[in-house]
């Protein structure tokens, strides 16, 4: 694989979801990730193209970022099916191609789900409502907002956005080419990560954030509030929904229907 | 609709393409997504709040295997494009989280049926395998167009909604949707922590 169809692969790879459909999934982004190295490595025999590319459009789905170990995997894979010197070792290798690719896929799911979606995201949303706190942007008080300026409205995004990204970026440049040059006995380089640790760590720093920041959050809801009546709603109104929220998480309802029922509750209880 | 709602419209529909479609850089969540919005509609404050609460009320739906969760895209700009046009937040954000859960569902049906016709794309791809690049921008710009035809009717129908209600809406309704919009960054909060559980090393 030359270092310029790499390029042409990690950009082709932003558009891994674009068919994305209940019956083959990703099918269409990847036939269309792996087409500058099929037409390379069957230049000479372009006739087999058309049959090589139903294999990738085959039913085919996995997490968007670690896809790229997939596409290098897939890549190392191919060329010992280009390289078959038998109908026998063909079928062996595309056999072998077909097993790879959908073991592959479910464990790079697995792990992108956990690390991306289930740790990293969460984590940079705390980071720049953290950082937020820290420029003094009061987003807990629904009245009287003070007006925040450019800067400090796009600074906490913009590091959440680069923070998430730097990480996701080098996977996917990285994920092609170690997945190339790795073999099934590294799970094609899956291994060379030790993804659970990672995930640890990053957990471990996501659960002293979140307590500080709530820490933090009570601190500034209160902050300057006299011992009231207002004060003693407002004291309800907190411990209600952390607890409510804790309950409804354990029974796995989202908390868009939390939020849409206690408008309805306030509601029916505003209208008595 | 003036100009500059349909432009807001457009970029939204853009932005939404982020969410799954192209490039998945994560410019769509609404931590982002609500501060441009916010700055493009002249009240910067609005849009980090609405984009906090919305991120926080979203992020515990995941986009594993089939799940769709609510689109921040919609729930961060009909709040403000409502906003914009003197609707308060607690109500916009009510409508917004409506929208956003309706778009998740229509989201759902479009990637339901995109198969039925992409499988005769499929079939010309297989003659002609370059013919994947078109096949890949048509479905994007039928992505875009959907989307930016679903946010537009769903800006417009809800604020011409508000506008018919407004008038009828009680203090004790105000202080209903106020209530609830004031608890929705506990709501999340508190759901993170459980979020970072530690289950195994």
């Amino acid at each position: 694989m030359t270092f310029w169809i790499r390029i042409n692969m990690f950009f082709r790879s932003f558009f891994l979801q674009a068919g994305w459909n209940y019956v083959k999934y990703q099918n269409l982004g990847f036939a269309l990730v792996m087409m500058p190295f099929l037409r390379r490595l069957y230049r000479h025999d372009p006739e087999m193209l058309p049959t090589v590319l139903k294999r990738y459009l085959e039913a085919f789905n996995t997490h968007p970022v670690m896809a790229s170990f997939c596409f290098g995997a897939m890549a190392h894979l191919e060329e010992n099916v280009a390289r078959a010197k038998s109908v026998t070792e063909y079928k062996e290798q595309v056999a072998e191609w077909t097993g790879a690719r959908r073991g592959l896929s479910i464990t790079a799911a697995s792990i992108g789900d956990r690390l991306f979606w289930g740790t990293l995201k969460p984590l940079t949303l705390l980071l720049a409502i953290f950082i937020w706190m820290l420029l003094g942007v009061n987003f807990l008080e629904t009245d009287g907002r003070t007006p925040v300026s450019l800067v400090y409205g796009f600074t906490a995004g913009a590091v959440a956005f680069f923070v998430y990204n730097s990480i996701a970026l080098f996977i996917r440049w990285q994920g092609i080419k170690i997945g190339y040059e790795s073999d099934d006995s590294s799970c094609f380089g899956l291994t060379r990560f030790d993804w659970n640790r990672t995930i640890y760590n990053a957990k471990r720093i996501g659960i002293i954030f979140a307590i500080a920041i709530m820490l933090f959050g009570v601190y500034r809801f209160f902050e300057g509030i006299r011992v009231d009546i207002h004060f003693l709603a407002r004291a309800v109104l907190v411990l209600f929904f952390v607890i409510i929220s804790f309950v409804t998480r354990r029974l796995r309802i989202p908390n868009v229907y939390l939020y849409i029922t206690a408008v309805v509750i306030f509601n029916i209880v505003c209208f008595f | 609709m003036t100009l500059s709602l349909i432009l807001l419209c457009i970029l939204a529909a853009l932005l939404e393409l982020d969410t799954t479609y192209a490039f998945q850089l994560l410019l769509s969540r609404p931590i982002i997504a609500g501060p441009l919005f916010g700055w493009l509609i002249g009240d910067m404050s609005a849009g980090v709040q609405v984009g906090i609460f919305a991120e926080l009320l979203f992020t515990d739906v995941s986009p594993l295997g089939g799940i769709i969760p609510p689109s921040g895209v919609v729930g961060s700009v009909v709040p403000l494009l409502l906003y914009a046009q003197g609707i308060e937040l607690c109500f916009g954000f009510f409508l917004g989280v409506l929208g956003a859960v309706l778009y998740s569902f229509f989201d759902a049906l479009l990637r339901k049926t995109r198969f039925d016709w992409l499988i005769f794309l499929e079939k010309r791809i297989d003659r002609k395998p370059t013919d994947i690049k078109r096949t890949i921008a048509v479905t994007l710009l039928l992505s875009f167009l959907m989307s930016f035809i679903f946010i537009s009717v769903l800006a417009w129908g809800s604020s011409q909604l508000m506008f018919i209600l407004y008038p009828y809406i009680s203090a004790r309704t105000h202080f209903a949707f106020q209530l609830a919009y004031l608890a929705v960054p506990w709501i999340g909060l508190s759901t993170l922590i459980p979020a970072f559980r530690l289950k195994t090393r």
